[in-house]
């Protein structure tokens, strides 16, 4: 895990991978701390979604962490939230972001660190909403890591509002995860 | 750093001790109902009250330092140190900070997305011979893991080291693991620019952990921070002068 090269790598890698919730973890857990009626400030959004490989061919794990409520854009018909979580792939490792989550627009987040593959990671990370708030699809530039694993580097599906993770990667089949995919 | 009171009713005993599911149910927001999330954005289209604080954009420019930030020159990229630098230290939870705070958000009877807990206890160094700080931050619950005995949660917290400065991490805690990996996301002071990641090992679930940096891009640690660590076990305790925070068993302006 110790990266003994004596420069750090500026390559850019492109990572792509879909986020779906499945609604079977619960998640979001929309906590309405503000007392307002409508979206505001103070309101929390913990969240726990499930991560599937760009080319939904196989099962990565999830996604983890919250949302906090900024505004409410009512001209925008959507609310803009400051995001904190991080990408569970498995024996992989994790990559931790931060940035703005616009319920009606495409962001770019930062890519904070990660760790097993992902240590000493940075970059951003494009995040584009397909079916709010259940489908989203996210391309990273990474930068800071060797060569990613071919298995994560397949040909991604173009975003669509009826993509779904292929029937072997959404029942979790020993071919279609990684390799102890986060659960 | 201390837990101001707020609206929010907190209860401070640990999170739990044997069993994860004898933890005393609290309710919070007793007045108010969680809505759930809904599917459409019908809920946005209500009439707002809603007053913008946001002023007009201010026609002066921030000085470009608004504080005194302690910070070595910056190294371009093609000079920032790749050696990666090995530091231990210890988060102890002595019960005396009102930590952790539990707020059992998601008002289930087992711990359950939308439970937050904010936390911060005592930092030590590896060797347990002086008092470096504070961890603070807070956990997200993400899942309980019934078959586990023991919850997901994500973590975002920072070490504080004194006038050294600080290391700010997120990543996985896992109460039924014994280790697990969080990134370094950055830091400030002799800190500023690092990154890496930092090895997570619990001793005595949630009283005391024992972590290994592994650090990168920043000059070489001070040594009072490099030390021989102790081995985790769960009969490790901080010296009595470190505990006491005695001027020698203390690092400058240990943060508190």
């Amino acid at each position: 895990m110790a990266c003994s090269s004596s420069t750090r790598p500026t390559k850019v890698q492109e990572l792509f991978v879909y986020e779906f919730n499945e609604r079977d973890r619960g998640s979001p857990a929309f906590l309405k701390l503000s007392q307002k009626s409508v979206n505001s400030l103070g309101d929390l959004v913990p969240f726990s979604n499930k991560l599937y490989s760009g080319d939904l061919q196989k099962r990565l794990g999830i996604t983890a962490g919250m949302c906090i409520l900024i505004e409410n854009k009512p001209e925008k018909k959507g609310d803009r939230y400051e995001a904190t979580f991080s990408f569970y792939f498995g024996d992989y490792g994790h990559i931790s972001v931060q940035g703005p989550y616009l319920t009606y627009e495409d962001t770019c987040l930062a890519v904070t660190g990660g760790s097993g593959i992902f240590e000493g990671v940075y970059g951003q990370v494009k995040l584009h909403q397909i079916v709010f708030p259940f489908k989203l699809f996210y391309t990273f530039y990474l930068k800071g890591i060797e060569d990613l694993p071919q298995e994560l580097l397949g040909k991604p599906v173009e975003p669509n509002p009826a993509v779904e993770p292929s029937p072997a990667a959404k029942a979790c089949e020993p071919q279609a995860t990684v390799t102890n995919f986060t659960n | 750093m201390a837990c101001s009171s707020s609206a929010l009713k907190t209860i401070s005993p640990p999170i739990k001790l044997a069993n994860p599911r004898s933890h005393p149910t609290s309710s919070l927001l007793t007045n108010n109902t969680l809505l759930s999330f809904k599917l459409s954005n019908t809920s946005l289209t209500q009439t707002l009250k809603f007053q913008s604080i946001s002023p007009q954009t201010p026609s002066f420019s921030l000085p470009k330092r608004s504080f005194t930030c302690k910070s070595q020159a910056n190294p371009s990229d093609s000079t920032r140190p790749t050696n990666v630098q090995e530091l231990h230290v210890y988060e102890i939870n002595e019960r005396d900070r009102g930590s952790p705070a539990y707020l059992r958000l998601s008002q289930k009877s087992v711990n359950s997305l939308g439970d937050l807990v904010p936390f911060s206890n005592k930092l030590y160094t590896g060797d347990l011979e002086k008092r470096l700080g504070i961890t603070a931050g807070i956990c997200i619950l993400i899942e309980n893991k019934p078959e586990k005995k023991g919850d997901r949660y994500e973590a975002v917290y920072s070490f504080y080291f004194g006038d050294y400065g600080h290391i700010s991490v997120q990543g996985a805690y896992l109460t039924y693991e014994e280790d697990t990996y969080l990134s370094v996301t950055g830091g400030s002071g002799i800190f500023e620019g690092v990154y890496g990641q930092v090895k997570l090992h619990q001793i005595v679930f949630p009283f005391k952990i024992f972590y290994t940096f592994y650090l990168k891009g920043i000059k070489d640690l001070p040594k009072d921070l490099l030390c021989k660590p102790v081995e985790p076990t769960p009969y490790v305790e901080p010296t009595p002068a470190a505990k006491a925070c005695e001027p020698h068993a203390t690092i400058p302006n240990f943060t508190n």
